[in-house]
């Protein structure tokens, strides 16, 4: 699913290279639960990134699903977060004018899906994570965990072939984060490769592998299926 | 992403600002409405100044302008009437000519018992009738029979009706022109539009002023040519036969209403494109609002577009959506300055008896200009959001 050849990513600050990530080699395979840890500034956070194509690395390949992604442009890089990658955000990040319903419809309005399939699959989506009853809520009416499972459901809707979440629970009390790990578990039983960004080795017992990050390198593993 | 869903899409975020949205569209709604009013009563005006100079169709007018030796050798020319009877038989034979208008003028006491009023009196033959537009409020106009026996009768204009009879109906009365008594058959509406002036007047047909005035002159002689294409011809001829017949130069020579109307024309082109001008900067002004307005929505949506972005918006995407959407603010605008526009202008017309004209190419170009305001003015700041980094919008607060 995931294949990292000797990425580096570096930013040039006053003339020398800061090196965030060094020399990361890392495969995740279909249908993983992995999470990645590490403190903030161990570089994270641009791993994630670039997992989830939003960034290109320095130099290195990286193989998403099968595609050479390191040196695509914006467009390509567009299409497949949209097409391949669902994503949760610790602040949901959802449209505050929106309806849960509309905010579910998102990324298939940029896939190009019509209007009533759409709403099919986003009413789908939406009873998967437990909110039938709260699809014409705006988010402000919506409680943390109800945001965080729309966002969910919103990742989820286009079928991506990753889930990537960013502190997922980053935002939320200890009872409600454990329900969204339960989702997260669930969707994992059901196939979903998954990737959890955290710095709370709690959540991140969730996870079936762990990948500690520390000054731009990989540390530890434990738990891999490789 | 069809059109359509980028339209809905653009009215659901102007919605979420309603007032912002409203101010920034009176920018293009004034500008727009004071193009449509300036052009609508340009054109209106320039239709009607047409109709006024060029209303009695086809017509050339003949006239006298005595060269520096005439005036030399005879001061007085001026007061003398140009033409003759022999003029006219002259140039009725020249072929394209349907008719001529021949009118004599002179200046007279009008007296009605013991009130006076000066006046001109026009002696005017029966073609004058045909060519003019002549409209009578009361009684009747001169028959033909009138014209030939030279009958003691006269039409009054509406303004020596007020001068003479105070609202009295003056049918049938006897005012007497110089010391003739002459009986009032008929008078003529009031006059309206912009070149119409209200004079005291008193028409007579040509028979009944030569007795009157005991004079067998003819001020002004108008001819009407069978077609439009005609009348160059006719006039130029008319005045070569008319120079010969007196042995004068270049002395008589004819006025082609349709050159005035065409310079009238012009006036007016260059009137409505100097307001019109000034109207275009208020657009461009609006244009400025709408551009500043989006720049501010843009750094207000920044995470909203990061939010697009991680979710698969392409750049293009996000720069379609912003053109769209500040097309959309002033396409509405526009639409709405257009109607505004329009009213105001027939209001305007209606006061000012003054047709007031809307093409559909106005409208069309209307429409068309304000949303090349929009795409225009939305460009840097469309540009600004597709340029946006996802991963530092998505940290914005």
């Amino acid at each position: 699913m995931i294949i990292m050849e000797n990425i580096i990513k570096s930013y040039k600050i006053a003339k020398e290279d800061l090196h965030v990530l060094s020399h990361i080699n890392l495969t995740i395979q279909t249908g993983e639960f992995a999470a990645i840890m590490g403190p903030s500034g161990s570089g994270k956070s641009t791993l994630m990134n670039l997992i989830g194509c939003l960034d290109t690395p320095t130099s290195g390949n990286y193989y998403f699903a099968g595609e050479n992604v390191a040196s695509y442009k914006d467009e390509d890089l567009a299409r497949i977060r949209n097409s391949s990658i669902g994503f949760v955000f610790q602040h949901f990040q959802l449209l505050p004018r929106l309806s849960a319903l509309k905010n579910v419809e998102l990324p298939m309005i940029y896939a190009g899906i019509s209007k009533s399939e759409r709403r099919d699959r986003s009413e789908e989506a939406l009873r998967k994570v437990g909110l039938a009853d709260r699809m014409d809520h705006l988010p402000n009416a919506l409680s943390g965990g109800q945001k965080q499972r729309v966002a969910i459901a919103r990742a989820i809707v286009n079928e991506p072939k990753l889930l990537l979440a960013d502190e997922p629970t980053g935002a939320l009390d200890s009872k409600t984060s454990e329900t969204i790990m339960e989702q997260f578990t669930k969707l994992n039983d059901e196939g979903a490769t998954i990737i959890l960004v955290t710095h709370e080795a709690e959540i991140a017992s969730y996870a079936k592998r762990t990948i500690t990050v520390r000054d731009g390198r990989i540390v530890s593993e434990s738990g891999g299926i490789t | 992403m069809s059109l359509m869903e980028n339209l809905l899409m653009a009215v659901g975020s102007l919605q979420a600002h309603k007032l912002r949205s409203l101010l920034t569209m009176l920018g293009i709604i004034i500008g727009v409405g004071a193009v449509i009013i300036v052009v609508a009563i340009g054109q209106g005006g320039e239709a009607m100044l047409k109709s006024q100079i060029a209303g009695s169709g086809n017509t050339i007018e003949l006239f006298y302008q005595p060269s520096n030796e005439e005036i030399a050798a005879n001061p007085n020319i001026y007061n003398q009437a140009p033409f003759s009877q022999e003029d006219i038989r002259l140039v009725e034979t020249i072929p394209g000519v349907k008719q001529v208008v021949a009118t004599s003028s002179a200046f007279s006491t009008v007296r009605f018992r013991e009130k006076t009023s000066d006046s001109s009196a026009i002696g005017i033959n029966q073609a004058y009738l045909d060519v003019n537009d002549i409209e009578i409020a009361k009684g009747r106009g001169f028959a033909a029979s009138d014209f030939i026996s030279g009958r003691r009768v006269t039409m009054i204009s509406s303004f020596m009706q007020e001068e003479l009879f105070e609202g009295k109906s003056p049918i049938g009365e006897i005012i007497r022109i110089g010391a003739q008594p002459v009986e009032i058959i008929g008078v003529l509406k009031k006059p309206t539009g912009l070149l119409a002036f209200g004079s005291v007047e008193a028409y007579l047909p040509y028979n009944t002023w030569k007795t009157i005035f005991a004079k067998n002159e003819i001020t002004q002689i108008t001819l009407q040519a069978e077609s439009a294409d005609q009348i160059k011809r006719i006039g130029q001829t008319a005045a070569k036969k008319v120079n010969l017949l007196h042995g004068t130069e270049d002395s008589y020579q004819v006025i082609n209403m349709e050159e005035i109307a065409q310079g009238l024309g012009q006036i007016t082109k260059i009137m409505t494109l100097i307001i019109g001008s000034i109207a275009g900067i208020s657009l461009f002004v609006g244009g400025i609002g709408v551009m500043n307005i989006m720049l501010v929505s843009v750094t207000e949506r920044t995470r909203e577009i990061g939010i697009r972005m991680a979710l698969g918006a392409t750049r293009k995407q996000v720069l379609t959506q912003f053109l769209i959407e500040s097309m959309t603010l002033t396409l509405i605008g526009g639409i709405v300055g257009i109607v505004i526009g329009w009213g105001t202008s027939a209001l305007i017309s209606f006061f000012a008896g003054w047709p007031s004209l809307i093409s559909w190419q106005v409208v069309a170009g209307g429409v068309l200009f304000s949303m090349i305001i929009g795409i225009v003015f939305g460009l840097l700041p469309a540009n600004k959001a597709a340029k946006l980094n996802p991963i530092e919008s998505l940290r914005y607060e």
